[in-house]
């Protein structure tokens, strides 16, 4: 039988038709754009686990909040007061025991009730977790259930930041018999994040429908949800968009519903029919002064980085960093306990005198910093070429130094920067969390700063940290925060903003600074 | 006609080349491998820090278990040493940025980014094979040199940038292609088969998710496509004109026959070797360099996985995209050797 190139051609499309034709039809998911039962989200994903004890991620604890629910929690923005999430609580004296007692009738996503031994299970196995990140934030922590909905924490040393740091994501609740089922323990030998991986065991508004770590996050509403938060949507779509701008595009173009990640410009161009929630994000970007006379050399002085203080024209940083962004008042960004009302304005005769007290002389400064890691879509090689032009005008000398965020991170943790700018973000939503600042912790000592350097500050820092009442850790955090724009080697410079646009046919988005965004929040505009 | 004894199988030369190519490209590979982890050893930097997190990495119970859990402890010959022993299982380790095993991250990249590839060069191979033989046959004349404008302009523009205009004017301004992703947020994914998201909705009757996933891979297999039609388009002009002056096809033009007929078995086949070359090559950059594109459109393939790899000094998960990228090219070069086997006789595989 001879067949012809054509017959083959007409054969081969009447096959794909036939094909196409008699497939079942239709994928049997909802329509999500302009359909009120489904929300897509538009991201850069950055997560590695569903399971909430192993993660630590931005768009982990976004996750995880909507899943799990943790023992206290915050409404909307406002990070500065913890109020009653699963349970409500009470503590001592000396602020070393915390009691929390469950609320009645919360139930996980099986119908089975939340209990103390839930707790103290979700708590101890990350703890015993020694690889999971998480595992920091209960360190110097035990866990005792009292009755089926009392449990008590209790810290080794005053803890007035707990219920701030249980409110992590992280620390969620999650059902301790089905996840022991599936290879949870609390002695170190847990295997249960495969499970988690794929499923949830939580008491959160929504349950996990289906999870591709570098695509697509699916959010099934959960039917036995007993919260206050109860799911607007019964379905939420969270999509990995690692580009800002393709972002912005599938937002206008009816693709998106939410966009996490625009930068100031793009949120302020979005025009009618769009929402946008810009405020000061919990990160603060920085520059330090190192003050180990090896590695700052003629810098390694307060008196040098007071001249820099003065130096810099905040204004002019912040046309950079777009709308919502503010000034940096101090190493304590707004909306915190302890964090300073106004900037250091710019003063070059005060940065004369000081350059003259620091026995300057034109020196050239190494400026090193991250060039490819852009905070609340400040980019790092423009800030640095302005502060550059800034300090040059003031009669400092400085060569810029990028490098990727990577292998520069390096040199910023091990204190071998002469001057370096960077970035701090809080582990958890409280005020302690910029005390590493403080000379001779964390932060202190990549600037080479010593206690022995500045023991006032050293010892106001150990006062905030020691507090049992919050009168007194407050005073203690204002004083903390003021003396180190006097005369610490950290010069704040912008806290950026985050933007959370969404299409006028959503209510509720509002940025958190611990879960960026609580997806229960979210609904159906009326 | 009876074989002789001296008559060899056919099947030998070919055995013999395959062996000898596997054993060649068993070296090569193991030298990726070895280049590859000098060279990520070698940038400055804390992979512990950058993988975990400062909050995390400050924790030294945390950063000690993760350097054990990783053998980050271990010198970094015996590190190399060990990898090597586990990839002979099939085990390339498990990211420090994603934290699941690289094979597991690969086996999700790969056919996003086969998926992508393949309809880009089958379309700038189809479409420059036209442009190119119609210059080639109106040498100098205005198509020529409008095609030239036209390759030189496809060569020339940046694709990240064409990525977005792009998607801005047929998704935003026309509304004739579907947003970013593999597929719309509405749709389910397909059960996995090849990974290829158009092949396993056919093959699960879902014509809904394959229409779905058809109009999510135009955009991108169009802007990925524009360079590979530019350069195409030159080299086949260029090996056409060579074969029209050859004089087997001057004398089948000679013997009256078709143009059509003269172009598809002279005209073309002769000028395929070299064609065939540039094929291989241009099949491999899209296979090992869509990531400007990928992140464009939100495709979460092999692209966008080696970018965030390298941005946290991932050494298994980039040790991982060395070997793939290796084994890409050494595979498509092998299949370039036996198709010029089949298309010129005279080309011996020994």
């Amino acid at each position: 039988m001879h067949i012809t190139r054509t017959g083959t051609v007409t054969a081969l499309g009447a096959v794909t038709a036939l094909v196409l034709v008699g497939c079942s039809g239709g994928n049997s998911a909802n329509n999500s754009s302009g359909d009120s039962t489904s929300l897509t989200v538009n991201t850069s994903f950055t997560i590695e686990t569903a399971d909430p004890g192993n993660s630590y991620d931005p768009t982990g604890n976004t996750v995880a909040k909507a899943l799990y629910e943790t023992l206290v929690d915050f409404e909307g923005s406002d990070v500065s007061t913890p109020v009653p999430g699963l349970a409500s609580w009470t503590q001592n004296d000396d602020a070393t025991e915390f009691t929390f007692t469950i609320a009645d009738g919360r139930t996980f996503s099986d119908g089975s009730p939340v209990e103390a031994s839930d707790v103290v299970f979700s708590l101890e196995r990350i703890q015993a977790m020694t690889e999971a990140k998480p595992a920091f934030l209960l360190e110097g922590l035990s866990f005792a259930e009292v009755d089926d909905s009392t449990v008590t924490v209790s810290s080794e040393t005053p803890k007035l930041a707990l219920p701030a740091l249980l409110a992590s994501p992280a620390l969620g609740i999650l059902n301790a018999d089905v996840v022991a089922e599936h290879g949870g323990s609390t002695d170190g030998e847990d295997t249960a994040q495969e499970w988690l991986d794929a499923n949830s065991a939580g008491s959160g508004p929504y349950t996990l429908d289906s999870i591709d770590l570098t695509s697509q996050i699916t959010l099934a509403e959960n039917p036995e949800y007993t919260g206050e938060h109860a799911p607007g949507y019964s379905r939420i779509v969270l999509r990995n968009v690692s580009e800002s701008a393709t972002q912005l595009i599938n937002l206008k173009g009816g693709d998106a519903d939410v966009a996490l990640d625009l930068n100031g410009d793009q949120a302020s161009g979005l025009g009618d029919g769009f929402t946008v929630d810009s405020v000061p994000s919990g990160q603060t970007i920085f520059l330090l002064v190192n003050q180990d006379d090896e590695v700052g050399g003629v810098a390694a002085s307060p008196e040098f980085a007071s001249a820099v203080r003065t130096a810099i024209d905040g204004d002019g940083l912040l046309e950079l960093a777009g709308t919502g962004s503010v000034q940096a008042t101090g190493v304590i960004p707004p909306g915190y306990s302890g964090a300073l009302s106004d900037p250091v304005g710019q003063d070059l005769d005060a940065t004369a005198a000081a350059l003259t007290e620091a026995g300057y002389d034109g020196e050239t400064i190494r400026l090193s910093f991250p060039n490819d890691y852009p905070v609340g879509g400040v980019e790092f090689t423009p800030l640095a070429e302005r502060i550059q032009d800034q300090l040059k005008s003031a009669g400092i000398n400085v060569e810029l130094a990028p490098a990727p965020f990577a292998s520069e991170l390096d040199a910023y943790v091990n204190g071998t920067e002469q001057m370096g700018l960077w970035f701090w973000a809080p582990d958890y939503a409280d005020s302690t969390n910029f005390l590493p600042f403080a000379p001779g912790l964390k932060v202190g000592l990549r600037a080479g700063w010593t206690a022995e350097d500045n023991p006032a500050i050293a010892d106001v820092a150990a006062e905030a940290y020691a507090a049992s009442s919050t009168e007194d850790r407050d005073a203690a955090l204002s004083d903390f925060a003021a003396q180190m724009q006097e005369s610490g080697p950290f010069i704040p410079l912008i806290v950026p903003a985050s933007n959370i646009a969404t299409a006028d046919s959503v209510t509720g988005a509002a940025y958190n600074s611990v879960w960026t965004i609580d997806l229960a929040e979210l609904a159906p505009a009326e | 006609m009876q074989k002789t004894a001296a008559t060899r199988s056919p099947a030998s030369p070919l055995a013999g080349f395959l062996l000898r190519r596997l054993g060649t490209s068993v070296l090569l590979l193991i030298g990726v491998t070895l280049v590859t982890f000098l060279l990520t050893n070698l940038v400055p930097g804390d992979p512990v820090t950058a993988a975990l997190g400062e909050g995390p990495a400050s924790d030294p119970a945390t950063r000690e278990a993760f350097i054990q859990a990783h053998g980050l402890d271990k010198p970094a010959p015996v590190q190399y040493v060990m990898y090597l022993g586990a990839l002979l299982t099939g085990d390339l380790g498990r990211s420090l940025t994603t934290g699941q095993p690289v094979v597991a991250d690969l086996a999700k990249a790969i056919p996003a980014t086969i998926e992508l590839a393949v309809a880009a060069i089958v379309l700038s191979l189809a479409v420059s094979l036209v442009l190119g033989t119609l210059a080639a046959y109106r040498r100098g004349m205005v198509t020529d040199q409008v095609l030239r404008v036209l390759t030189l302009i496809g060569l020339s523009v940046p694709t990240f940038w064409l990525a977005l205009v792009a998607f801005y004017v047929f998704f935003l301004q026309l509304g004739v292609v579907p947003g970013s992703g593999r597929i719309s947020p509405s749709i389910t994914p397909p059960p996995t088969v090849t990974g290829l998201y158009t092949v396993d909705y056919l093959l699960n009757g879902d014509s809904v998710g394959f229409l779905d996933a058809l109009a999510h891979l135009t955009l991108p297999v169009l802007v990925l496509s524009l360079f590979t039609i530019g350069l195409l388009t030159r080299f086949v002009r260029t090996s056409v004109l060579e074969v029209l002056d050859t004089d087997y096809v001057r004398a089948a033009r000679a013997k009256g026959l078709g143009g059509w007929r003269v172009v598809s078995a002279y005209v073309l086949r002769g000028a395929s070797l070299p064609i065939l070359t540039v094929v291989g090559v241009a099949f491999g950059a899209l296979l090992s360099g869509t990531v400007l594109v990928e992140s464009v459109f939100s495709w979460p393939g092999l692209g966008s996985y080696s970018y965030n790899a390298a941005r946290n000094l991932d050494l298994p998960g980039i040790m991982g995209v060395g070997l793939v990228v290796g084994v890409i090219y050494l595979v498509i070069n092998l299949v370039v050797d036996l198709f010029y086997a089949i298309l010129d006789p005279r080309v011996r595989l020994s």
